[in-house]
């Protein structure tokens, strides 16, 4: 008797971790099925490059997030991709200084765009789909005048590092290990409080995350410190993914920005201002989806002006795998950066089997239902 | 007058917590018009709407005759088999849709192979209008471009052209000139002698002498006396049969004591938005003391929720007039401003514009005043907001089981009061609160006006707009009564009467008198 309410009690917990953690039970499956498949897949080195392939749009579909949680989309930050791209590599051509180049593409590229779709968008109350569809257009035509059609070359020898190079694996090893600890750290601190006011602790909830971070953390450190080492850009995708959670969670403007994606009108009422909170937004993923260009170019070596066609739709597949719900209001950073590595996986795994790339499309693309059809029935049955 | 066409026995209808309709029973017969009426929440909405299948059978209890047969609809499809039509207040049609096509939406005249016959559709509702005697309209315009008045004409040549035979008008005036009233008022007497069935559901009490044939009144759900012929009945009995309900001990009324002036409104004009010389508000003026809590009275529509909407700067353009605040001129131009001089508005439509649904208590509470709960940089202490919550949730007394729980969990009362909550912890001057009490049981009301005395007390000046009389006579000290988007009145605890509020806000008293 006892064991089996013992055993039902179990299953009740099991089935509450997978729904609520679906998606990460998906990206195993996924991984799990691509190891014994192929024998390249599970090593140090196809991990390391699987992860820095995936950076390039996680770093977008964070921002991606951000938007689709205020009820809007952008469809330019491919076409910024590629022109950010484009004017990083014409700059230092020029004979500009590295740094003040990114800098330079990252505020026009990035910001000022972001600023222009924000404006049209919240001044004149216009569907955010119609105008960043205008902008990809815009952004591409830019990126195709401004290189005459062709590539440019990277001519400096410091840029193609930033995307190119590895935090040794030793210095590797020791972030890791001091990530491990800083999480033991807050969830120490989160139990201490919980407890000062008297709010229930969930000990499931916290023995998951507790395992999910040490089983993530363990396979990064083999495979961090196995082969070279962290990429650049998955450590500058990291430190973004980590600052866009901290943002949604624990400041003003994540909360202001779920208040509006849940009901603008309510949030307008509150005293938010909607208007600003929108160009923030609209700004912020644009400058993500320049940088995600630079770090494109410098790992490529050059700049070609179809960089990123496309990327768009990944970075928001990324999103909707993650769980953020088209409705606006509900969503995380930490469910799209599962989101984005799915579609890395996808991508890496079929690439090393051999399926050919025109099969690859479908496979997506059902995949992308299948996501969104599985959150419309669990919400259903929830309901 | 005609045989009786419709009949409604013992009609009774629940909602959660509520009893909406409490044994209603009345009879309209052919070619006449009925007016039914009513103080706002009555129940002659709910009345209609489980006559027309929204509420279907049996999500009500009686019974209703059509022609002395029996009728269950399950569904509006077969309340409108049965000849039955609406004309609610906000209107059922496509704007982007010509007239010709809205009329003729479910049915379209076509060919076996499916291609419309739009020579028909546009010669057969060109008939219909010209039978109606309705000018002005073209089957080819397009209704969105049509004024109201015109489009309520087409709905309502939209509901005779299934033959309907039993005709409902829900407030059809509230949004015509006069001008098209007159034009509505030729058309249902035309309909009159064609023997439609007519019910007519106001408040304006001098559109029923003009139009109605017999009245029956709903107070609180139930019939109050039996349908009476309108040349039998004064507009005073009518009125008092709406409205005569004892104030219980419910109000827990403070005495006034007024103190300095602290908001003052000053000509105050809202221009309608789409209605090019239309207003809204119309030289609104007046003054809100300490130490009293002012009423706002009025008929739905009368412009109660746009004054205070005005003064928080929820309208985004075509407000004009002068606030000061402790004689000081305030400039607001959006809701935030409004809130940094310390004016808060508790809006009437809770679940639309009050909360963010779907997310939690604690986010609901502290999103209109995050500033209180963060440290430099906007990032949120959660430890000192959880203990801010937690406060509110014992002093209003707010019964949630946690501040993580999602705010749509709660009652609707619990819900009112983590909106209160919002507003409290921007340390309001002056709180405006709209229809604080709506749709919430008799307990929680009662918190509210606890709440609402002590919050006088602490030195906030409240004012508070209310469609229920004795809600309004029982916790306010001055009563403004508004009709048309003027101040129709200013009547002080003393003299004011349910009657008297009752002429001033249905325009049978005009302003002065």
């Amino acid at each position: 008797m006892n064991t089996r309410t013992g055993n039902t009690n179990f299953m009740h917990q099991l089935a509450a971790f997978l729904k609520e953690n679906g998606t990460l039970v998906a990206l195993v499956i996924l991984a799990v099925i691509f190891a014994f498949m192929d024998d390249a897949f599970f090593t140090p080195r196809n991990i390391t490059n699987l992860a820095r392939q995936t950076t390039i749009i996680g770093i977008i579909s964070v921002g991606m997030t951000l938007v689709i949680i205020i009820n809007g989309i952008d469809l330019s930050v491919g076409s910024i991709v590629g022109l950010a791209a484009i004017m990083v590599t014409l700059l230092m051509q020029s004979g500009m200084n590295v740094w003040l180049a990114i800098l330079v593409t990252l505020l026009v590229a990035g910001v000022f765009i972001g600023l222009w779709n924000g404006f049209w968008i919240a001044h004149y109350n216009i569907p955010p789909f119609i105008i960043t569809l205008g902008m990809m257009t815009i952004a591409r035509g830019l990126a195709l005048t401004l290189s005459n059609g062709s590539s440019v070359p990277v001519t400096d020898p410091l840029f193609p590092k930033l995307g190119g190079s590895y935090i040794s694996p030793a210095i590797s090893g020791i972030i890791i290990v001091a990530a491990l600890v800083l999480f033991f750290f807050t969830l120490y601190r989160g139990i201490q409080q919980r407890k000062k006011y008297n709010i229930t602790i969930r000990v499931q909830k916290i023995v998951a995350s507790t395992i999910i971070t040490a089983a993530g953390l363990g396979l990064a450190f083999w495979v961090f410190t196995d082969y070279r080492g962290i990429p650049y850009p998955v450590a500058i995708f990291t430190v973004i993914a980590a600052a866009g959670i901290f943002l949604l969670n624990n400041t003003m403007l994540g909360r202001r920005i779920y208040a509006m994606g849940g009901n603008e009108e309510a949030a307008r009422l509150s005293g938010i201002r909607v208007y600003r909170v929108k160009l923030i937004v609209y700004s912020i993923i644009t400058t993500l989806s320049a940088l995600s260009g630079i770090l494109l170019a410098s790992r490529l070596n050059g700049a070609s002006p179809n960089l990123g066609n496309m990327f768009e739709l990944d970075a928001i597949s990324a999103v909707i795998i993650g769980g953020t719900s088209f409705s606006g209001g509900v969503g995380t950073i930490s469910g799209t950066v599962i989101g984005a590595f799915i579609i890395g996986i996808l991508n890496n795994g079929m690439s090393l089997l051999g399926v050919p790339t025109f099969y690859q499309l479908i496979i997506k693309g059902l995949i992308i239902i299948l996501a969104v059809w599985f959150d419309v029935l669990s919400k259903r049955k929830s309901a | 007058m005609g045989e009786v066409v419709l009949e409604m026995k013992n009609i009774v209808k629940d909602f959660p917590g509520v009893r909406a309709l409490d044994d209603v029973n009345f009879e309209a017969r052919a070619g006449e018009v009925l007016a039914l009426v009513g103080e706002n929440g009555a129940g002659k909405s709910t009345l209609m709407k489980v006559l027309s299948g929204v509420w279907p059978y049996p999500t009500y209890e009686g019974d209703i005759y059509i022609k002395g047969k029996l009728c269950r609809f399950r569904n509006t499809r077969e309340a409108e088999a049965a000849k039955v039509a609406i004309i609610y207040q906000e209107l059922n049609l496509i704007p982007g849709l010509t007239v010709a096509e809205n009329i003729f939406l479910d049915r379209q005249f076509c060919s076996v192979v499916g291609i419309v016959n739009w020579g028909k559709v546009f010669s057969e509702a060109q008939s219909l209008l010209n039978q109606l005697g309705i000018k002005g309209v073209k089957p080819t315009d397009k209704v969105g471009e049509l004024t109201v008045g015109k489009q309520q004409m087409v709905e309502i040549a939209k509901a005779l052209s299934k033959s309907a035979e039993i005709l409902v008008f829900d407030e059809p005036t509230s949004a015509l000139t006069d001008k098209e009233v007159d034009a509505l008022f030729a058309t249902i007497r035309q309909l009159k002698e064609k023997g439609v069935c007519m019910t007519y559901i106001s408040h304006k009490m001098d559109e029923l002498q003009l139009i109605a044939d017999r009245v029956a009144v709903l107070r609180d759900g139930k019939t109050i006396g039996e349908v009476t012929p309108m040349n039998e009945i004064t507009m005073d009995e009518i009125i008092n049969r709406m409205v005569g309900r004892d104030i219980k001990d419910m109000f827990p009324k403070m005495e006034g004591k007024r103190g300095e002036k602290v908001l003052e409104v000053a000509e105050l004009h809202l221009k309608h938005p789409t209605i090019p010389g239309k207003k809204l508000l119309n030289k609104v003026s007046f003054a809100a003391h300490k130490g009293e809590i002012l009423g706002i009275s009025g008929l739905m529509g009368s412009g109660r929720s746009e004054l205070v909407s005005s003064i928080f700067g929820a309208y985004r353009s075509g407000v004009s007039g002068e606030i000061r605040l402790h004689g000081k001129k305030l400039k607001i131009k959006r809701p935030k401003d409004a809130i940094d001089n310390g004016i808060a508005l508790v809006t009437e439509d809770r679940k639309a514009l009050g909360l963010v649904l779907g997310q939690s208590v604690l986010n609901n509470m502290t999103i209109g005043s995050l500033e209180t709960v963060a440290q430099q940089w906007g990032i949120i202490n959660k430890a000192k907001e959880r203990n801010l919550a937690w406060d509110y949730i014992s002093k209003l007394n707010i019964k949630t089981p946690g501040l993580d729980v999602a705010v749509d969990t709660l009652s609707g009362g619990n819900q009112q009061k983590v909106i209160v909550a919002k507003w409290l912890n921007t340390s309001p001057k002056v709180l405006f609160l709209d229809e604080p009490t709506r749709g919430i049981d008799i307990g929680a009301k009662v918190e509210i006006y606890n709440l609402l005395n002590k919050l006088v007390d602490e030195g906030v000046t409240v004012i508070m707009i209310s469609s229920e009389l004795p809600e309004i006579m029982g916790m306010c000290h001055r009563i403004l009564v508004m009709c048309e988007g003027e101040i129709a009145a200013e009547l002080d605890e003393r003299e004011a009467t349910k009657e008297l509020i009752m002429e001033y806000g249905t325009g049978s008293k005009k302003k002065g008198e």
